[in-house]
């Protein structure tokens, strides 16, 4: 997914003059090619991500392009006031990128990790949000943050977990897309952003009568785009590698208390809880200690679905 | 007549906002009146003369509670008419209590501190990359010197050698809560800027001649240097029982002191 994004970086920097990529002395690998392809419309800005925002605003205003990276516990995290103020209050064109979200740095700790860069970012006007699950998400995902004239956040999570679409199609405006089960498979909805993807698929395969969705965009998300993910589902379970706050499992709870529920409708909002990483380990093992990996969700989904969900294998 | 952006007058449509709209900052716009004068006056190119122009020069009031001075030369540029004085402050109205982009002739929605010099250092950075010409002038409190992301500005200013940036320090010596030496001493901010790497120079704020003069040696030199000017200026400047009382950052004026202002001011001009 990361070479993904940066084949897209460099081809819309060579298509678009006015490109200009900041960093907040951060990527070190991730834009070798970026520097030898479009040297001089790479800009690093230091450790000094307030400055780096304002100063990409200031280039908005004036006709250029901005793309800011860093990793997500700083952008948006660090420069949450700056994304308000400098660029979602004037919706200014441009395109942040967050790196390493979730707790993909697990042994740094707290510090680097990032589980509340989509609720903080949710409540902000005229941004738009994306978490691609794979590098065809990030396809879909880029296109989408390239053609929007407003502010956009891509939150890049976990980043090689391999393919979760195995046929390139198109989605250009990154919708949220079915990716397991099919129209008679809908008593159950599972749905899933970014790097949860993957596991949400692999646990519906332990069930039958479960569709899967997958949502590279979390901002802006119409009614109806919700909506058909769990049309008749009685039972809804939600998953991310962010705070069960402010993410994908509220933007569904805000969705079905404003449907209002006459058939029992039940949410699971698989996330991080509200605690921090307290121990440190491999990725693997602070999803594990989160709840997250497949297994353990496994039996929070088995008391959940009942016999709603039939075992077809476990 | 008077001359073109004539200090008096500005306050006087300052004290009159002010009174409109039962406002505080008073004294944050008093002090920088004589800059944003000179600046208007000679030396902000503003192309075919309205306030989203092609290549105007830019100007960022990075201390945005003193806008009501921007908005007193607006009404003499006739961007702003007597009703937005008037209205001030009204119900459904546009113009603010702190610069906000959205109005035209403002450049950056500022209030936050520390956040406009690095819009107009990145408007700066914009304008050297297209080879445009346009100059970006950044006024700055000496209070909102406090904040770190200024202190990135000013690193970055000079690392990418953004000689067409004038920041211009308001040094009132006062901040909200009293006087900037005893809450966050900044100390000498033309030794701190150019050691920097800034080309800066300390000018009295409300001399207009040394304003123009300063201003002028700033346009003049593209030696990779930004520059700065320390504008020594007294909090509330023009009338004498709000100078230096930083007790009226957020007093309103009542119908007794806006006319002893007022009266104060016409005196000043006669």
């Amino acid at each position: 997914m990361r070479d993904a994004f940066s084949r897209f970086l460099v081809q819309a920097a060579k298509a678009n003059p006015r490109l200009v990529l900041l960093t907040g002395d951060h990527g070190y690998a991730l834009f070798d090619e970026f520097r030898k392809e479009c040297g001089s419309q790479y800009l690093n800005a230091g450790v000094a991500e307030q400055n780096m925002v304002g100063v990409a605003a200031g280039l908005a205003k004036v006709g250029f392009f901005p793309v800011v990276y860093g990793l997500s516990a700083f952008v948006p995290i660090r420069v949450l006031e700056q994304i308000k103020m400098d660029l979602c209050y004037e919706g200014l064109r441009a395109l942040l990128i967050g790196d390493g979200a979730g707790v993909v740095y697990s042994h740094l700790g707290a510090s680097h990790q990032s589980t509340e860069d989509i609720g903080a970012l949710r409540s902000i006007p005229n941004i738009s949000i994306y978490s691609p699950a794979d590098a065809c998400e990030m396809e879909w995902c880029f296109s989408a943050a390239l053609a929007s004239g407003q502010p956009c956040y891509l939150r890049l999570g976990k980043a090689d977990l391999g393919r979760v679409h195995h046929n390139a199609t198109s989605n250009p405006l990154a919708e949220p897309v079915r990716v397991h089960g099919d129209d008679y498979e809908n008593a159950i909805a599972f749905l899933a952003t970014g790097s949860m993807v993957r596991t949400a698929i692999q646990l519906a395969q332990a069930w039958r009568g479960i569709s899967v969705w997958s949502f590279p965009r979390l901002k802006p998300l119409s009614a109806a785009e919700v909506d058909r993910c769990f049309a008749r589902a009685k039972r809804i379970v939600t998953f991310e590698e962010h705070s069960i706050y402010g993410g994908l499992g509220d933007i569904v709870a805000e969705r079905l208390a404003q449907i209002g529920s006459d058939n029992a409708t039940m949410l699971l909002s698989a996330g991080i809880e509200n605690r921090f990483s307290a121990l440190c380990g491999s990725y693997d093992y602070l999803m594990d200690w989160h709840g997250l990996t497949a297994e353990r969700l496994q039996l929070r989904l088995r008391k959940f679905l009942g016999d709603r969900g039939r075992a077809a294998s476990i | 007549m008077s001359k073109r952006f004539d200090p008096a007058t500005l306050r006087r449509t300052i004290l009159e906002m002010a009174f409109a709209g039962s406002t505080v900052h008073i004294v944050c716009a008093f002090s920088i009146v004589e800059i944003l004068a000179v600046l208007y006056r000679n030396h902000l190119r503003l192309g075919d003369g309205t306030p989203r122009a092609e290549r105007r020069d830019y100007l960022v009031l990075s201390k945005g509670h003193g806008v009501m001075a921007q908005y007193a030369c607006m009404r003499e540029l006739g961007w702003l008419n007597d009703d937005d004085i008037r209205n001030y402050f009204g119900n459904g109205t546009i113009l603010k209590g702190l610069s906000d982009a959205h109005v035209p002739g403002l450049e950056v929605t500022s209030g936050s501190l520390g956040h406009g010099l690095s819009v107009g250092v990145g408007m700066a950075l914009g304008a050297k990359r297209k080879g445009s010409g346009q100059r970006c002038y950044a006024i700055v409190g000496d209070g909102e010197m406090n904040e770190g992301a200024i202190w990135e500005a000013i690193l970055f200013a000079v690392h990418f050698k953004l000689d067409n940036l004038t920041l211009i320090v308001d040094e009132n010596g006062f901040q909200a809560m009293g006087a900037t030496q005893d809450i966050l001493n900044l100390g000498n901010l033309v030794e701190k800027l150019t050691a920097f790497g800034f080309e800066s120079q300390a000018v009295n704020g409300h001399d207009e001649v040394a304003l123009d003069e300063g201003l002028s040696r700033t346009k003049h030199s593209t030696n990779g240097k930004p520059k700065a000017i320390i504008a020594k200026t007294v909090k509330g400047k023009g009338v004498s029982f709000m100078e230096n009382r930083n007790s009226w950052h957020y007093t309103r004026l009542t119908k007794a002191s806006y006319a002893a202002a007022l009266a104060e001011l016409n005196a000043e001009q006669a």
